[in-house]
């Protein structure tokens, strides 16, 4: 049996508390590679003999990818590991450097939508899942000293901030924030609308 | 979210470590034959203890699944054993908060809680370590419960 070669350029890619394990194809000329992606958290290495665990998604895949987000539920650090399988020929392991905990994971703003609904300040946001809230300021434009908070543990379809001065025009950003690693985004691009007064439109 | 035990605080994902639970409960639970004793309520419920002995008395409890009930609960179905591996790191940085939160604030354990502890050990070595680890990761919601109310 010729030698599998370990998978190379192993990394993990992680937004928004979604992670991902990613490596170059391990290329066999007519045959169809398979890997098997393993997981390790602090409890594995200290108190069960550095066991490793099969991740739920990847234990095989022929992708080179593999969604680690079930998997790495904890805020501790993880080794990650992934190999080739051809058959019943296995390549060694490929194991990254240092550890991954999952606040390391990058966080970008939300995206929100800001509506004038009559004089009914509106915002939508995105849905991110379960671990993120958000914090909304608004304030009237003019008046940055007067800013108005609100702090949405899960997003609903519409959110509605304020009852707004006929006429007058109304800013809003937002930002995120994640429990489980106690850290927030920075804040998304200001959007103002106009309320009803005169023509109620959309302004940035 | 951030939970006070007592002098500590503590921060828990308990809506992670709980929906990991409710995933594997059943499994869990049925492989426990002895329905008629628990670890953690006999003879006594846990919220009997008092307040200020509830940050010596968590920092145990989480150091006793750590240490002793986690690494016995090995499946042979992979889908627990993540679910398993997910509370169980989940409680390492919570052992591991609690025990800086005893150190600095000095949570002597009083003699109620040091009793307490005591009977929930006596539970355990009283089966054998699968059955009795089986029995007490069966039991996690009643600490969960515990643990909320305490807050």
């Amino acid at each position: 049996d010729a030698l599998l070669p370990a998978p190379q350029t192993i990394s993990i890619i992680s937004t928004n508390m979604k992670h991902f394990l990613t490596w170059s194809p391990v290329v066999v000329q007519g045959a169809t590679v398979r890997y098997s992606v393993e997981f390790q958290g602090e409890y594995e290495r200290e108190y069960a003999n550095g066991s490793w665990i099969p991740a739920s998604e990847c234990a095989p895949t022929t992708a080179t990818l593999c969604n680690l987000t079930d998997d790495i539920s904890a805020t501790v650090a993880y080794k990650l590991r992934v190999r080739a399988e051809l058959g019943a020929t296995r390549s060694p392991w490929a194991t990254t450097e240092g550890f991954f905990n999952r606040a390391m994971t990058s966080l970008t703003p939300p995206l929100l939508r800001v509506m004038a609904d009559g004089n009914h300040l509106l915002v939508e946001l995105e849905d991110m899942g379960p671990s993120f809230q958000f914090r909304v300021l608004y304030w009237k434009k003019g008046q940055k000293s007067r800013v108005q908070q609100k702090v949405m543990k899960e997003v609903s379809s519409v959110l509605h901030l304020d009852t707004m001065e006929a006429g007058a025009e109304y800013c809003v950003k937002a930002q995120t924030h994640v429990q489980a690693i106690n850290r927030s985004s920075s804040f998304s691009p200001t959007q103002c609308v106009r309320a009803r007064g005169d023509a109620s439109f959309w302004l940035t | 979210k951030i939970f006070h035990l007592g002098a500590c605080r503590v921060s828990l994902s308990m809506t992670e470590i709980r929906a990991g639970f409710a995933a594997i409960k059943a499994d869990i639970q049925s492989r426990d034959p002895i329905r008629t004793l628990s670890i953690l309520s006999h003879p006594h419920s846990l919220h009997k203890v008092k307040s200020s002995d509830r940050c010596c008395i968590a920092h145990q409890l989480f150091t006793f699944y750590v240490d002793k009930v986690f690494r016995h609960c090995r499946t042979e179905d992979s889908f627990v054993n993540r679910k398993i591996s997910s509370i169980a790191n989940s409680f390492l940085s919570v052992t591991r908060e609690l025990g800086h939160c005893r150190e600095q604030n000095n949570c002597v354990c009083g003699e109620e809680s040091t009793e307490k502890f005591k009977q929930i050990l006596a539970n355990y070595e009283g089966l054998n370590v699968t059955s009795a680890a089986m029995k007490s990761l069966g039991e996690l919601d009643i600490l969960l419960d515990w643990v909320e109310k305490s807050h």
